[in-house]
């Protein structure tokens, strides 16, 4: 008998119709696949619980600068009793870090999340987004009287931010030193020992960091310039700071790698400058207050002819001045008289001459008639004024030569090399620096961070710290699922 | 489910969802400060609408469960399970900014990428291999079925070469007979005759009906079992040749099995992954909402 012929009826034959009452294997795995995989996920979670551990609620990798409390998630987002939320406040943010305020008069204080966001992996939580500073300078206003900042910045850019301070009109070079830049960098100039020289930039200017010699300078010596001297670098207060000025810097910043270090005699100009003031002597006067000069040159004079007493018969004048009494040919000096006209003769060179030739004196007296006594201090000596030369230029922003070293100093001060007034200001503009700085993915940085710091670093507090080291080891070394 | 023009509404739905969702992505991130982030307002809202459309997904598994709820019908179901849960993968990625955070969230994303690129992988072989079954297995059966008629199958083979076999039991003595049939004479059937075909069935067929899951049979290939059958009807008297058939039908049957058990597997095994992995989708994606309140 052949095989029945296969029919749709046929082969429905063959079905055990209660099939369906039977658990089929698919079904079966199905079923345990449903249950296993989320009591996996629980039993992961409760992993993390059984440790204390809520890391894996976290919604990203912590900075590098918190990276120690990846797993203390308790160390910034604190409960109340009795409140399930427990968010991060400034209060846990302040209890391990002082946040001083930005300026007196702000009218805005944001929290501290909103500009140092957590939980984005490896960034520098300083490094905060323009609109952070934007949101109160876009539009800038100040408790109580007018800001004197500018009021409206949006960016780094031409238009979005105000031309730098000291290339604003109006401003002022506060510097009294005599210089002209043009000369001092022209071939062959005459330099020590009447060698001829050709200057460069890093003759005078130098990051603070460097520890070499300069090559117009002097080896520190008790000469070396007092820091009490008006003839040495220093600033105005308030609109121009030195270098050392605890002033809005944070903490990460060094300064003293950043600035050129401040421009002094004794380091940059006794070398083609020398104070000579006599040919008897090889030396200089100090570089210090005309009080000083003139005690040094007293005394200097007394121990002289101490030890050359013929020098009190004086046949003729030696110094040709024009404004010098003509001497009563032969003249027999007293030591005293001797000492008084040779200080006279000194001074008036130092006053008349060598010293003014940098420096803007005030009040220089006539030649004075010799007195009879040695005069221990005359009745006036000229006032020099405080050179006041700028270490830095923008007192509310921070700037690093170190970082910009690849880059010749012409590259952003270009007027250096033809500058001949001493008011010139040669700063780099906004422009500048927006050539290298500005929005992009193959452009420098131009947040506003980049050159301003929000908190007042200078009313920084200390803060104790409460955590405890090895609790938090323990913790740590737990295994996590 | 075939994909045809009945999703025309939903796909129209998704896309201007999804249009209006980047529309509102897209300016969001840009501005903000420090990226988008799902606490934020609109991050906030991008998280609660594609959590709300993986609930409406895994809502269709109760939904076929209480095939009585009256809750609109279950191909409605289907396809909004379909479209909503694809559209929450967007939602979610404009939740998190396309940054997949910590631990959990982390996992959340994962598990979110699998199983919806799971289902979408599911959605096409649903749309295609039906055909593809209709045309292959013309006789498709109940899959737990499967074991059940293949044994049928061997039982019936075992029956058919039996039969064969008894039309030369009485010339065990191996002295030929003329076996007069009713009208006419037919040849003499010997045990030499057949013993190509018990040869065949017992180092053949036997073993790939035996052995479904074993593999390099001849008879696994149609052509190849084809030129078999027809070599093996040489070998034998016209008298068997009928048996042969059915035994050549038995294992064509045999292959269709097979290639359903084949295509069965594309058709459901993903849905081994997808549904439990949803589940714990689910379930941390519930645990991620608390905690995130709570942080």
């Amino acid at each position: 008998m052949p095989r029945e012929k296969r029919t749709t009826k046929t082969v429905a034959k063959r079905i055990d119709l209660n099939y369906f009452k039977r658990p089929s294997p698919w079904r079966r795995w199905r079923f345990a696949l449903s249950v296993a995989l989320p009591c996996l996920a629980v039993a992961w979670l409760a992993a993390y619980g059984v440790a204390r551990n809520s890391h894996a609620y976290s919604t990203g990798k912590m900075s590098p600068a918190h990276a120690v409390l990846t797993r203390q998630c308790g160390s910034c987002h604190i409960s109340q009793a009795g409140f399930f939320r427990a968010a991060a406040t400034d209060h846990a943010c302040l209890s391990c870090h002082d946040g001083p305020i930005h300026h007196a008069d702000q009218v805005f204080t944001p929290s501290c999340a909103s500009c140092h966001v957590e939980h984005r992996g490896r960034m520098r939580l300083a490094a905060t987004a323009d609109q952070s500073c934007t949101q109160c300078h876009a539009d800038l206003r100040a408790k109580g009287a007018a800001t004197s900042y500018v009021t409206h910045v949006r960016a780094f850019t031409s238009d979005g931010h105000p031309e730098f301070a000291p290339l604003r009109a109006g401003f002022r070079d506060p510097g009294t030193i005599k210089l002209n830049h043009a000369i001092h960098l022209k071939a062959g100039l005459l330099g020590p020992n009447g060698t001829r020289v050709q200057m460069a930039c890093d003759d005078c200017h130098r990051a603070n960091a460097a520890d070499q010699s300069w090559r117009f300078g002097a080896a520190p010596t008790s000469q070396s310039q007092p820091a009490s001297s008006p003839m040495a670098a220093s600033a105005p207060a308030g609109q121009i700071m030195p270098v050392s000025a605890p002033r809005m810097f944070p903490p990460s910043y060094s300064p003293a790698r950043a600035y050129m270090q401040p421009i002094s005699y004794a380091r940059h100009c006794i070398g083609c400058h020398p104070l000579l003031f006599d040919k008897r002597f090889t030396d200089s006067v100090p570089h210090d207050t005309p009080e000083v000069i003139h005690t040094f040159l007293v005394k200097r004079y007394t121990d002289y002819i101490a030890t050359h007493p013929a020098e009190l018969r004086e046949a003729k004048s030696t110094i040709a001045l024009p404004a010098k009494p003509v001497p009563i040919s032969p003249r027999i000096y007293t030591p005293q008289g001797w000492v008084n006209t040779r200080v006279a003769e000194a001074e008036n060179l130092l006053w008349r001459k060598t010293c003014k030739e940098c420096h803007a004196l005030s009040s220089v007296p006539p030649p004075p008639p010799v007195p009879a006594a040695p005069m221990m201090m005359p009745a006036a000596l000229p006032k020099v004024a405080k050179s006041n030369i700028p270490v830095r230029w923008f007192p509310d922003a921070e700037f690093d030569h170190q970082a910009h070293r690849a880059w010749t100093c012409t590259t952003c001060h270009p007027r250096a090399t033809t500058s001949q007034a001493t008011a010139d200001i040669l700063v780099p503009g906004e422009k500048t620096c927006e050539q290298c700085h500005h929005a992009g993915a193959d452009a420098a940085e131009a947040r506003c961070f980049e050159c301003h710091a929000y908190h007042d670093w200078s009313r920084e507090k200390p803060v104790k710290g409460t955590a405890h080291f090895s609790s938090w080891m323990q913790i740590a070394r737990r295994p996590t699922s | 489910m075939r994909i045809d023009s009945t999703h025309k509404k939903w796909l129209i739905a998704s896309l201007i969802i999804f249009v209006v969702a980047t529309a509102v992505y897209v300016p969001y991130a840009a501005e903000s400060p420090y990226g988008p982030s799902g606490a934020s307002g609109i991050g906030l809202t991008f998280g609660i609408a594609g959590f709300a459309f993986m609930i409406f997904a895994g809502l269709l598994g109760a939904r076929k469960r209480f095939p009585v709820w009256r809750v609109g019908r279950a191909q409605a179901w289907m396809r909004g399970h379909l479209w909503l849960g694809v559209l929450s993968l967007p939602l979610i990625f404009f939740h998190s900014g396309f940054r997949f955070g910590g631990p959990l969230t982390a996992a959340l994303m994962v598990l979110l990428i699998v199983v919806v690129v799971s289902g979408v992988f599911g959605a096409v072989l649903q749309h295609y291999l039906p055909t593809v079954m209709t045309e292959q297995v013309p006789l498709e059966t109940i899959f737990e079925q499967i074991d059940r008629v293949r044994g049928q199958l061997l039982e019936e083979a075992d029956q058919t070469v039996a039969r064969v076999t008894a039309l030369v039991a009485p010339l065990v003595t191996a002295i030929p007979t003329r076996v007069a049939m009713a009208t006419e004479e037919v040849a003499v059937i010997t045990e030499a005759d057949i013993a190509p075909l018990g040869t065949f069935y017992d180092r053949e067929m036997r073993p790939f009906a035996e052995k479904p899951d074993a593999r390099g049979y001849a008879l696994a290939d149609a052509a190849r079992a084809r030129a078999m059958f027809e070599g093996l009807r040489t070998l034998v008297p016209p008298a068997v040749h009928e048996s042969v058939k059915d035994l050549e039908d038995i294992c064509e049957e045999e292959r269709e099995l097979r290639r359903q058990v084949r295509l069965h597997h594309w058709l459901h095994d993903w849905l081994l992954f997808h549904i439990p992995l949803s589940f714990a989708l689910l379930l941390l994606g519930a645990v991620h909402a608390v905690m995130a309140l709570r942080y």
